[in-house]
């Protein structure tokens, strides 16, 4: 038992547990900070895989930004009877059924699956990745238009989501 | 200008072709124009005064003068156009300048030099005018333009404000007289269409565009024939014309179709060289299928396919000794003989020839000049000029079929003409029975017999309708020649002139009919004689020469001789205007002198038939030499015995109709039976009638009966049981399916984000199970 | 590393994923929904990573689309919780059971 299967088995468990929680919490607010944990989670697997630079970004936009943005959500509509908002057992029974389900059957694919053995050079860090992006790099393909298109999508994003969450102005008379 | 003529002389016919199309359309729009104006009549404002400037209440009668005239500037062209003609004939290689054409619609890559035969291309527009063109777009454009003056009086009555119908009351009786607008704009916008059809069908150089001007002519003929559609007559007569042409035309587009498939080409020239090339003297050779083509025989020792050869003529270097065409492939032989066979159907339908000549009797419901101009001198000889165009591309098999049709029809309808008391329906039946004559000539080789027939019978048959038109007119359109007699006093100039069409069409000697006539009687005696089993074929022309001057004659001693029958018809009965006498007078100066030639008194001098001699076709002359041969020794001899037996008609004619020694009422009695079958037209419309047309109205009543609502009750009545169960039922049980099935698949979509979501996943979890299940069983099997 | 293999990244993967589908079909509120939606995210994305570290072919690739599905994440939480205020003003509730004016 290796320190990286050790170090896995520990961060898997706590990722897979903080996910638990996060479908099994009542409150949002705490399944806000369960889905904290696990995203940290998924970046210290991504740390553990040695790709330091999505890891940082994970930490960076995902804790940093994304869920900042869900708990001010929870905070904009938390006046509401969210007591009520109560799931029925039978709809949790169903949802638990299928999930077991589908991750039983995702497990028995993905088990058998064989590939070539990682190799232990360090995956490509932020400067290839960014060389990448801009296809100046050795290999024929380059991700520009990929890169392109998330720049606009961004924009769009950014000035759709601005335009929606505005605050509405009566027209004057 | 006269470059752009001079480079193709021929255009000056495709100029005068195409003014009767202006005239058309000026009419058309004139009439358009001034309906959508009507409305507005009485409000002033631009409408208004251009309602009142195109005639008002009152049809048109500019556009008539406009029509007339514009016709005779096409008959003006045409005249100068044949003299122009006949003096570039002699010259070498004036074909190619009389001659045109055009790509209209192409459908396939054009074919090279050296591909094999498929089939044609393209459809082409084109003209080629020879000898039989130029005559014949002659005759027409001149018997049209005069039949046009005749109509501007004829007509008259049309271009009031008001005018009663006094035929519709009489067949269909009601409260009050029937009274409509005046059509006179109409019926010359009708004819000018006309007009443009027929030179276009004269001067068309392949048959796509044939069949465009044929189903022209036939669908103005269906708009004139049901001139006055208010009469119940006049509308089933103008449906029969058309539909009974329809049987003819299936035929004819069958025949396009084989020549279109099998010989590559509608072009009439190009047909002709396919399957006979001039060097092979205008025969047709034949083969057996995958022989060499060293063996192919001539047509007496029959393989089972055609030869055929290359449409273009071949390459031909100075100095070269000229080569025969090689064949270039072959086409079944009774292939050709059923497109000869659908070509000439359609010329059945089209000239009423037995047994669909039904039509052309009843088509007598039209005004008389259009019984005049289309079904006596153009349109009914349509057919026969298309024989004679088409003439290579009969089989002698189905030459043979066309002798024997036209040889039965020039009978039956002669026997019918017998007995029939409407003026009309006489020269109806006459017609019939000379187009008989011109299908016998061509079906036993006598091309230019035939063909002159065509020529001289259209102006003697125009000027007998226009006659008898004026008789009509002058009698207050009484058309029973029962009731007629002793006309002659008040109609003199009709009584003469139709007096020299009968005998014109009776074959009097130095009229035109005799020259005619008499060919067509010695080719039928030369085939004849040279084929001793085809006998009938001159005995029933020669028996029919006799009916024919009975006929003709009994027609005129009813109409104009003897006492007056009928006191009240007698009394009114005067003269028509000069404007109706004029083009009478004309025609009879055409009927009689039209095919004199030097010396007069030889029948086979006559100037236009040499004319026509010179486009005769070699299918026509090489393979009959022998029967010409025969028919120009037996001249003297069928000439003598036609004429005998045409005055022994007339003679009897005379005795029983003017002369009074035979009373015609007890051979009525005497021959009873017989003259009840002629009466009722050898009963074909009854035959037809139990056979087709009542198996298929009942057909039309039955479905009517089975539709959902009766059409004799109100509209609110309800459904018949045996549509719902079948077609409607069947509709709308698919109506009612997606319906149904709508409602029930509406309810799936709840709106509920969660529910789908759960949706997808079982989606997911199922499909891939099954995936995961397949290869898993997959490996296993391994 | 070569100890622990590829397939243990993907079962957590899948769990995580699993964990996202019943969180999407089982909770109302629409943030609930939310963070479902990025769990799922999160399980492709470790997916992308593994396989980067894991397949030689992919070192490059598999980097990019996690950062791409990273970037694209974060504009459809911000789009969402913008769609989530809207609804939230018309309807004052997350409920997403009352949501439902698509029926049919």
């Amino acid at each position: 038992m290796t320190l990286e299967v050790a170090l896995f088995a520990v961060i898997a468990t706590a990722t897979a547990g903080s996910a638990v929680g996060v479908v099994a919490s009542r409150n949002v607010v705490r399944a806000a900070v369960w889905l904290l944990f696990t995203l940290v989670g998924v970046s210290l697997l991504y740390f553990l895989l040695g790709a330091e630079f999505v890891g940082a970004a994970q930490l960076i936009v995902y804790v940093g930004g994304t869920l900042v943005l869900v708990v001010f959500g929870v905070m904009l509509t938390a006046q509401g009877p969210l007591q009520s908002l109560k799931t029925r057992p039978t709809e949790w029974a169903v949802g638990g059924v299928l999930g077991a389900a589908l991750f039983g059957l995702l497990a028995a694919v993905v088990s058998g699956a064989t590939g070539p053995p990682g190799e232990d050079r360090p995956l490509p860090g932020a400067g290839p990745l960014g060389l990448g992006f801009l296809g100046l790099t050795d290999s024929p393909v380059s991700y520009l238009l990929p890169f392109e298109i998330v720049s606009v999508h961004l924009l769009v994003v950014l000035i759709g989501a601005a335009y929606l969450a505005r605050a509405k102005r009566r027209a004057k008379l | 200008m006269l470059d752009w003529f001079e480079a193709a002389p021929g255009r000056l016919y495709v100029v005068a072709t195409l003014l009767p199309l202006g005239a058309f359309a000026l009419l058309l729009v004139a009439g358009a124009v001034k309906n959508l104006c009507r409305p507005a009549r009485q409000e002033g404002g631009r409408a208004s005064s251009v309602y009142w400037l195109l005639g008002g209440d009152h049809p048109l009668r500019a556009g008539a003068y406009l029509a007339t005239a514009l016709m005779a500037v096409s008959a003006a062209l045409a005249v100068g156009g044949l003299v122009w003609f006949l003096r570039d004939a002699d010259q070498s290689g004036h074909a190619a300048r009389w001659a045109e054409r055009v790509e209209w619609v192409r459908v396939g890559p054009p074919a090279g030099p050296h591909d094999a035969p498929r089939p044609a291309a393209a459809l082409e527009l084109g003209y080629r005018i020879d000898h039989l063109s130029a005559i014949l777009f002659a005759m027409v454009t001149v018997v049209g333009t005069l039949i046009f003056v005749f109509s501007l009086g004829y007509m008259a009555d049309e271009a009031g404000q008001r005018v009663e119908d006094h035929e519709v009351d009489r067949q269909t009786p009601r409260p009050g007289h029937f009274a409509r607008r005046g059509r006179y704009g109409r019926f010359f916008l009708y004819l000018s269409l006309f007009a443009f059809s027929m030179l276009n069908l004269l001067i068309a150089d392949n048959l796509f565009q044939v069949f465009v001007g044929w189903e022209l002519v036939g669908v103005c003929s269906f708009f004139l024939v049901g001139f006055f559609y208010e009469r119940p007559s006049a509308a089933r007569a103008a449906n029969k014309a058309f539909i009974v042409n329809r049987v003819g035309d299936a035929g004819f587009l069958v025949g396009i179709f084989v020549a279109w498939s099998a010989l590559g080409t509608l072009n009439i020239e190009e047909l002709t060289r396919r399957v006979r090339p001039e060097a092979n003297a205008g025969t047709l050779t034949r083969a057996d299928p995958g022989s060499p083509a060293e063996s192919a025989r001539p047509i007496d020792r029959p393989g089972s396919d055609l030869l055929l050869y290359p449409a273009a003529a071949p390459a031909h270097r100075p100095g070269e000794p000229a080569r025969p065409p090689e064949p270039d492939g072959s086409m079944p032989y009774t292939l050709f003989v059923l497109m000869g066979l659908g070509i000439f159907l359609g010329c059945v339908g089209k000239s009423a020839q037995i047994p669909l000549h039904t039509w052309l009797p009843d088509a007598m419901e039209g005004p008389t000049p259009v019984s005049a101009l289309i079904h006596a001198a153009t349109m009914v000889a349509a057919g026969v000029y298309l024989v004679g165009r088409a003439f290579p591309l009969f089989a002698p098999e189905v030459l043979l079929v066309i002798a024997y049709t036209g040889a039965a029809t020039l009978f039956v309808s002669a026997t019918i003409a017998l007995v029939q008391t409407d003026i009309k329906r006489v020269l109806a039946y006459s017609t019939c029975s000379q187009l008989g004559y011109m299908m016998l000539a061509l079906g036993v080789g006598g091309w230019v017999a035939g063909l002159l027939h065509l020529v001289t019978h259209a102006f003697f048959k125009a000027l007998l309708f226009l006659g008898s038109g004026s008789v009509i007119h002058g009698c207050h359109h009484e058309q029973d020649l029962r009731k007629m007699g002793g006309l002659f006093g008040p109609m003199k100039v009709t009584a003469l002139t139709m007096l020299v069409g009968v005998l014109a069409i009776s074959g009097a000697p130095f009229f035109s009919g005799w020259y005619s006539k008499d060919q067509i009687i010695a080719s039928a005696l030369g085939y004849g004689l040279v084929h001793k089993e085809h006998v009938l074929l001159f005995l029933l022309p020669l028996v029919g020469a006799g009916l024919t001057g009975f006929y003709m004659f009994r027609l005129w001693f009813l109409a104009f001789a003897g006492r007056p029958r009928d006191e009240h018809v007698h009394h009114h009965a005067h003269e028509s205007p000069r404007v109706m006498t004029l083009p009478l007078v004309v025609l009879a100066v055409f009927s009689v002198g039209v095919a004199w030639g030097s010396p007069p008194w030889d029948a086979d001098a006559s100037y236009l038939g040499h004319l026509l001699h010179d486009s005769e076709p070699a299918a026509a002359d090489v393979p009959f030499a022998e029967e010409h041969h025969e028919a120009h020794e037996v001249h003297l001899v069928a000439g003598v015995a036609a004429l005998v037996v045409a005055l022994l008609g007339a003679g009897l004619a005379a005795a029983m109709y003017w002369r009074s020694v035979i009373d015609p009422a007890a051979i009525r009695n005497h021959v009873g039976g017989v003259y009840a079958f002629l009466r009722r037209k050898w009963y074909f419309d009854e035959v037809y009638d139990a056979a087709v047309v009542n198996p298929t109205v009942g057909l039309a009543f039955a479905a009517a009966a089975a539709d959902k609502r009766p059409t004799d009750g109100p509209a609110d009545a309800p459904p018949r049981r045996f549509d719902l169960l079948t077609l409607d039922g069947l509709l709308t049980a698919v109506g009612q399916l997606a319906d149904t099935a709508g409602r029930g698949l509406r309810t799936v979509q709840t709106g509920r984000l969660r529910g789908y979501v759960v949706a997808l996943a079982l989606t997911v979890v199922l499909l891939l199970g099954m995936l995961w299940g397949l290869t898993s069983q997959a490996s296993g099997g391994r | 590393m070569s100890a622990l293999g590829l397939p243990p990244f993907l079962v957590l993967s899948a769990f995580l994923f699993a964990c996202g589908v019943v969180c999407v079909a089982a909770r109302r509120n629409a943030i609930g929904v939310l963070m479902g939606v990025e769990l799922i995210l999160n399980a492709a994305n470790l997916n992308f990573v593994a396989f980067a570290r894991f397949n030689p072919a992919f070192r490059l690739e598999g980097q990019v689309f996690a950062l791409l599905v990273v970037v694209l994440a974060a504009a459809e939480a911000a789009v969402a919780l913008a769609i989530i205020l809207n609804f939230y003003n018309n309807h004052a509730t997350v409920d997403v059971d009352r949501a439902d004016e698509l029926k049919g």
